[in-house]
């Protein structure tokens, strides 16, 4: 694996970066397998993730019910083929039951594929999940509602800590950014939808981690709070160039977040067709209103339209 | 009705005034009741008659009170301790699940009171039966509550939990345990009733020199009406205070969930 110590969009600088201070990398020793880069900078260790490359080779995906009436099969997933490179954002776009959020749940290693493989960065995907590499959001913000905004955000670096992987993310500063800062103390229930879900964010990049799994984070938001989550969502990522897999069904998010939109139809689940979306990074909200944003939205919805007609 | 004092008013928004009138309407009928077909004292007493026996020995009552509600208060913690453990196992696999049930039915569905000699005779006299009793039969109660609340973790968190392989003494402690409050509460209110009956009942069954129990007990041995009555309806004021303590540490501990709002 290349090791792209060399390259600054690696390494975590802070705001105010001071001159006489040096930048020194740590030996890569066994971060070259793991995809860490350590960077020491004044006492004050700092971590900045290689983006995870994907690979999925011939996944297929069957569930087998075993009902009163025998032992029922449904076939959620066929063959699919997808190389995600390392640092790109790539959206699995499709409608209802297409199996989008199942290729997403073998992605994370949250359910056995039938068969085919799939690796991150040359690693089964339980292997990466254990060592805390992968930042997962789901489609309800899942806040834990004993817990303050803060607590929530922070949760998941209290859980499995001994994964050797230590995240440089500043949780506090993180909130601020999404606009949380007067809202740390607040309990979930006293926070609106949008607000839930950028708390579900934090929590995600809170990890630090180099893969970002989303599966339609957005979907239950209205339709101006949802531009504007995935307004903020392209700001934090773009900061960091982690590689994002995002599961939608919304043409214009997958199109604005992506690089590449995967269009998939369902029964069994396909990789219709790989779009490319060719817009330059970091990506500014007024993309929306381009004429070229346009173009690819209506080349996707044709090709949606074509997949529910093979249906 | 226009010209209420104050105080009355207050009474009413409070919503204290209807309570009140049930339970002096109850205890003025106990007391007619009593009186026009002069019921015996040991088959029943006059509210008056259990008010002038408490107010002549207070101490007697207060100090065999604090007996028993130890009793309670150990046991139930002991029952709830081992019922997490238990109900975290049962949640954690079905299968467990499915073979632990019955065993918890059979112990709910038992007629206590009918083994409890055995277990004097097993445990022998003093504390430790009556305290067995209570932690038995509140057991049950309380390893359904818990999972039953474990059971009910969001399926959403648990997942984000597994992305990053969260170990199960984290789930349990972040997740389920945390999830599980509010049936555990609920649940607490039924075991304290159970328990602290367990407690009455086998204070007297152990030969217990003090409690509620065994001062209850000793008074029907001598056909003593006041002092068996004064028992009971301290019996029923300790319960009172349980469950207001339980009623207490649930609005501070469950300030998040949706029961408290």
């Amino acid at each position: 694996m290349e090791v792209a110590a060399s390259s600054d969009e690696a390494v975590c600088i802070t705001p105010t970066p001071q001159p006489e201070r040096t930048l020194q990398y740590y030996g890569v020793a066994s971060g070259a397998t793991t995809g860490q880069i350590h960077a020491e900078r004044n006492g004050t260790v700092t971590l900045a993730q290689v983006p995870s490359a994907v690979s999925i080779s011939n996944v297929s995906k069957t569930f087998v019910n075993r009902g009163r009436r025998g032992p029922g099969r449904v076939e959620a997933l066929a063959s699919i083929n997808l190389e995600i490179e390392s640092g790109e954002a790539v959206a699995l776009l499709g409608p209802s039951g297409c199996g989008k959020t199942t290729l997403l749940r073998l992605i994370a290693g949250l359910d056995r594929i039938s068969s085919g493989s799939i690796t991150i960065d040359g690693h089964l995907p339980a292997e990466i999940r254990s060592r805390k590499q992968i930042a997962f959001v789901p489609q309800a913000p899942a806040l834990l509602p004993w817990r303050t905004v803060a607590a929530n955000a922070r949760v998941l670096l209290e859980v499995n800590p001994n994964a050797g992987t230590k995240s440089s993310a500043n949780v506090d500063e993180l909130l601020r950014s999404v606009g949380l800062g007067d809202f740390v103390e607040a309990y979930p229930h006293e926070l609106s939808g949008g607000m839930q879900q950028r708390v579900g964010l934090v929590r995600a990049f809170a990890l630090d981690a180099p893969l970002i799994l989303m599966d339609e984070p957005f979907a239950a938001l209205d339709e101006l709070t949802r531009a504007d989550m995935r307004h903020l969502l392209i700001q934090l990522r773009d900061q960091r160039n982690s590689t994002l897999v995002f599961v939608t069904h919304s043409i214009p998010e997958a199109v604005f977040l992506s690089d590449r939109v995967a269009v998939m139809s369902g029964r069994p689940g396909r990789i219709m067709q790989l779009v490319d979306v060719p817009f330059e990074r970091p990506r500014q909200p007024n993309l929306e209103d381009d004429p070229g944003f346009f173009a690819i939205t209506r080349e996707l919805r044709q090709e949606l339209s074509k997949g529910r007609a093979a249906l | 009705m226009t010209n209420l004092n104050p105080f009355m008013t207050r009474l009413i928004r409070a919503g204290w005034i209807a309570p009140l009138v049930g339970v002096v309407l109850f205890a003025g009928l106990w007391e007619a009741v009593v009186r026009i077909f002069d019921v015996r004292p040991f088959v029943l007493l006059a509210p008056s008659e259990i008010g002038a026996e408490l107010n002549a020995t207070p101490g007697f009552f207060f100090e065999n009170a604090l007996v028993t509600g130890r009793h309670m208060l150990i046991g139930l913690v002991i029952s709830l301790i081992v019922s997490i453990g238990v109900g975290a196992v049962m949640a954690s696999a079905s299968f467990i699940e499915e073979a632990t049930q019955p065993v918890l039915v059979l112990i709910l569905v038992t007629p206590w009171v009918a083994y409890v000699t055995s277990v004097v005779t097993w445990l022998g006299f003093g504390e430790a039966p009556i305290v067995f009793m209570v932690a038995f039969t509140s057991l049950p109660i309380f390893t359904f509550g818990v999972v039953g609340g474990m059971k009910s973790a969001d399926q959403s968190t648990r997942e984000v939990f597994a992305s990053i392989d969260a170990r199960r003494i984290d789930v349990l402690f972040r997740l389920r345990l945390p999830a599980a409050l509010p049936s555990i509460f609920t649940t607490a209110r039924f075991a304290m009733a159970l328990g602290l009956a367990a407690a009455y009942f086998s204070e007297g069954a152990a030969l217990s020199n003090a409690g509620l129990g065994a001062a209850g007990k000793r008074a029907a041995a001598f056909n003593n009406g006041p002092t068996l009555w004064a028992t009971i309806v301290t019996t029923a004021a300790l319960g009172l205070i349980g469950l207001g303590i339980i009623a207490a540490i649930e609005r501070t501990a469950l300030r998040w969930h949706v029961s408290q709002r």
